[in-house]
């Protein structure tokens, strides 16, 4: 059992892992589309923490691999945020309502 | 202080998936990225840090804030607010003030560095301050340059998608209206 802190990695996996799931939970329980929407950006919060925490805790020193590469996780998510919020605005144009078992089409 | 960043990450994470409200959640979104924020730092990443409050804070929680208010009625909801969520915003608020006022002094500890550094070697250039923020843009400028490339690809993709989605859209409807 690791032990926990600021200098163990397990306890930043832990924080990730339970972001994760948190994403995973609201992804498959919410039926908004902004909800869905807010787990999709927990789950890649706890990606972009992993990558930080595998490259701080790697054996060479001063080594910003994983900090890069959070940085295209943090890029993506924001592609991802912008495109997805233009489509919700979309579709409440057509429809009036945001909900995902009710919107069957984007053709109006 | 770790410990605060855990709770706020955590307790922000599964209040955002689990409260029905949807400005809420957003709002416990927030909490739990602020909370990621501090934990970048314990983990030596302040560039990421400031990358993860002026992006998702800044940015995304504003743009799906924008979408909930947009879209729902938040009002009505809000003046039912449970007192046991007032009580949790006001301690996630404490604690993400906390957080803040440990990133400002990072932030100030790391320009005294600089100011130390310009003033000894006298170069305004040499930027030798920060946790890794120079090695970071040498790796996105070396190996990882096409990446960083795609990445800007990517946004721009992004940023004509969501206009021309928009657009069509505005066409669509207002053909129906006339």
């Amino acid at each position: 059992m690791a032990d926990f802190g600021p200098s163990s990695i397990a306890s930043y996996l832990a924080v990730a892992l339970v972001l994760f799931a948190a994403g995973v939970l609201a992804i498959g329980t919410r039926r908004n589309a902004i909800g869905v929407l807010i787990g999709i950006e927990l789950m890649l919060n706890a990606a972009a923490l992993q990558f930080a925490a595998y490259g701080r805790f790697r054996a060479e020193a001063n080594d910003v691999q994983g900090q890069t590469a959070a940085v295209f996780v943090v890029v993506a998510a924001a592609a991802e945020a912008a495109v997805a919020l233009a489509l919700l605005f979309a579709v409440y144009r057509t429809s009036r309502d945001i909900d995902l078992e009710q919107t069957r089409e984007l053709r109006s | 202080m770790f410990w605060t960043c855990c709770l706020c990450a955590i307790s922000g994470a599964i209040g955002a998936a689990v409260v029905r409200n949807l400005f809420h959640a957003s709002l416990l979104l927030g909490l739990s990225l602020v909370g990621i924020a501090g934990l970048y730092l314990f983990l030596e990443a302040s560039y990421l840090a400031c990358v993860q409050v002026i992006v998702y804070v800044g940015g995304i929680l504003v743009l799906v804030m924008f979408a909930t208010l947009f879209s729902s009625d938040v009002m009505g909801a809000v003046q039912r607010t449970p007192s046991w969520l007032r009580v949790t915003g006001i301690t996630g608020a404490l604690l993400a003030s906390v957080v803040a006022v440990r990133l400002a002094a990072v932030a100030i500890h790391v320009a005294k560095g600089l100011e130390m550094t310009r003033g000894a070697m006298g170069r305004p250039d040499a930027i030798t301050g920060g946790n890794g923020t120079e090695a970071i843009g040498d790796l996105l400028t070396g190996a990882w340059f096409v990446p960083f490339l795609a990445a800007g690809f990517l946004l721009t993709l992004a940023l004509v998608a969501a206009v021309a989605t928009v657009k069509r859209f505005r066409r669509t409807t207002e053909a129906l209206r006339g």
